[in-house]
């Protein structure tokens, strides 16, 4: 740590030079004894100990939070000598926001002892955040010296997306062998009735239907469809984002992806991840809360990254994507690259539905209003709408999602079309 | 810090007119304090700026007076130029900061000590001048003070370059 003067010292000396210069022109002794106490207050340079005699440590009221909320960070000051004037200066990271308190702290110390500094922060962004690196400025009491440090400490804080409140999700066409929440076809055990059909040997006689055994005189048992789960897998679109941040489609589009995941695993459905981003990242279909967590660590590092790589569907193993998924891709369809990939998914068979974050809004949001502006998006829209009814052509379920609105809203509409979509 | 800041230099303009009420002090200290206002809120520069426009004003005021020097009035408007530049930078430290227990008391004493103590040597050191050039009558008194300011202003910069302030860590 190494000490340097100050601007202060400069201020001094001038006002002090134009003192005495003032004093020999004027004749006047009175000049000369205004700018004394100036020079006799320089002689306290160096008088002060600068010494790296104090600690710090950092703790937050969570290390892992979700998008909006709020983490108290505690950073206590500890000395082992005296320390006449502390400054303590913490850079926050755009993703954070400062709510109360100050991330910038002036302390005095006696020998022993320790203060403690608050200060509270929203999380506006998801990501990992890193707090890092305390920047303290000893200063002497008048200000006249300085020296400046840095220090690490640990403060990783992991914002994970915020979850959108969500009931209803498009449901799967096809099911899996594992139990689940969801109605199959097939007969065997369960809860909902389905079929009736003549007892024969072997049959369970709680599943006697007395009222058709009565009325037919022989003996009828109930049979009931199966309770099946479903494989999900939630493909991500990473290969441009519109928008400013945190409000980009990529943010909405994290956002739908947790719910989704969130929704998805509280019904019992094995969700795997599939990053498109030029090459694939993925994380496997599972179930569970380890996976839940796992999910949202891969949604916390998804960002846009701009790649000359782009792989086929083709490469993804059968394990990431398998054949009777339901496939919910979330995409801006800003990139031609990723409706290439729907449409290969498309022709490959899968149940596939495209829940699209409307890029036009949040961009006008981003950009200043103006006649061009507007023109410019009224194209932008027709050129969507244009590029949706192509995939919609080819069987896919387009769900134009507006991110100001409930994401809720959005896909019970898309229920009901693929509803119609399955009659037909 | 910056209200305490804003007294002091009403204080340095002010006094000025005490030894003198004319239209030309007046004018020069009105100018002296927007500058000091401005540079407490903005820019310690402009805070210079203003308290070298305040020293000129006393310099008019004590010429347009021509009476007999006044040491004590002179020291204590010396402390207050100390203050004013330290109170200010401070204000500017301090200000959007959270502040430690304390810090405000610590550094009042500090200032009430240097206070005293610059104060109390200016007063001594032009008492003590004020005496020796009772005593002793020097030829071509102008001169020799204007090479002695010459001097103290090179011993001081000379002093503050080549300090050689140890590594400390």
């Amino acid at each position: 740590m190494t000490a340097r003067l100050t601007p202060l010292v400069l201020s001094a000396l001038t006002v002090g030079a134009w003192g005495l210069v003032l004093g020999v022109l004027s004749g006047r002794a009175e000049l000369v004894v205004v700018v004394l106490p100036l020079l006799f207050g320089l002689l306290r340079i160096g008088g002060t100990g600068a010494s790296r005699g104090w600690s710090l440590a950092r703790v937050l009221s969570a290390p892992r939070v979700f998008e909006g909320e709020r983490v108290t960070v505690t950073v206590t000051v500890s000395a082992g000598h005296r320390v006449p004037l502390l400054e303590l200066f913490e850079p926050l990271p755009p993703t954070l926001r400062l709510v109360s308190g100050h991330n910038r702290g002036l302390f005095t110390l006696r020998p022993g002892r320790s203060v403690e500094w608050r200060y509270e922060v929203e999380c506006v962004r998801r990501g990992r955040v890193n707090l890092g690196t305390v920047h303290a400025r000893l200063w002497d009491r008048a200000g006249l010296e300085a020296a400046e440090t840095s220090v690490r400490l640990p403060g990783q804080l992991s914002v994970y997306p915020r979850p959108l409140p969500l009931r209803r999700l498009p449901g799967p066409r096809r099911m899996q062998a594992f139990v689940g929440n969801y109605v199959a076809p097939s007969l065997g055990e369960g809860l909902e009735p389905g079929d009736i059909r003549a007892f024969v040997p072997g049959d369970r006689v709680r599943h006697v239907n007395w009222r058709a055994s009565l009325r037919f005189g022989q003996l009828f048992v109930t049979q009931y469809h199966q309770e099946r789960n479903a494989d999900v897998v939630l493909m991500l679109d990473t290969l441009a984002e519109a928008g400013a941040a945190p409000d980009t489609t990529l943010d909405a589009s994290i956002r739908a992806a947790a719910a989704l995941a969130t929704g998805y695993l509280a019904r019992k459905d094995r969700v795997g991840l599939l990053e498109y981003c030029g090459p694939f990242r993925w994380v496997r279909p599972s179930s569970g809360r380890a996976h839940h967590e796992r999910l949202f660590e891969a949604l916390l590092r998804a960002d846009v990254m701009f790649s000359y790589v782009t792989q086929e569907v083709a490469l993804v193993p059968r394990r990431v994507l398998p054949p009777q998924a339901l496939v919910v891709a979330i995409s801006p369809l800003i990139d031609p690259r990723f409706e290439k990939a729907l449409v290969d998914l498309a022709g490959r068979g899968f149940d596939l539905v495209v829940l699209s974050p409307s890029p036009i809004v949040l961009a006008r949001r981003a950009t200043r209003p103006s006649a061009r502006a507007d023109l410019a998006c009224r194209l932008w829209a027709l050129e969507r709408r244009a590029r949706a009814d192509a995939l919609e052509r080819l069987g896919i379920t387009i769900v134009d999602w507006d991110p100001a609105e409930p994401l809720e809203a959005a896909l019970s509409g898309s229920s009901a079309s693929r509803r119609r979509g399955a009659v037909r | 810090m910056r209200r305490l800041a804003a007294v002091l230099s009403v204080v340095l303009v002010g006094y000025p007119l005490l030894v003198v009420s004319s239209t030309a002090v007046l004018a020069l200290g009105a100018a002296a304090l927007s500058l000091c206002a401005l540079g407490i809120l903005v820019a310690p520069p402009v805070l210079v700026g203003g308290m070298v426009l305040a020293l000129g004003e006393y310099t008019l005021a004590l010429w347009l007076a021509d009476g007999p020097p006044r040491l004590a009035g002179a020291a204590l408007l010396g402390v207050v130029l100390v203050l004013l530049l330290e109170t200010a930078d401070f204000g500017r430290r301090a200000h959007r900061a959270t502040i430690g227990p304390g810090l405000f008391a610590a550094q009042l004493r500090s200032w009430a000590v240097v206070a005293a103590l610059t104060g109390m040597g200016a007063w001594a050191a032009g008492a003590g001048a004020s005496v020796a050039s009772a005593a002793v009558r020097l030829p071509w008194a102008p001169a020799i003070a204007a090479a002695g300011v010459a001097v103290t202003l090179v011993a001081v910069a000379l002093a503050l370059s080549v300090r050689r302030l140890p590594p400390r860590d």
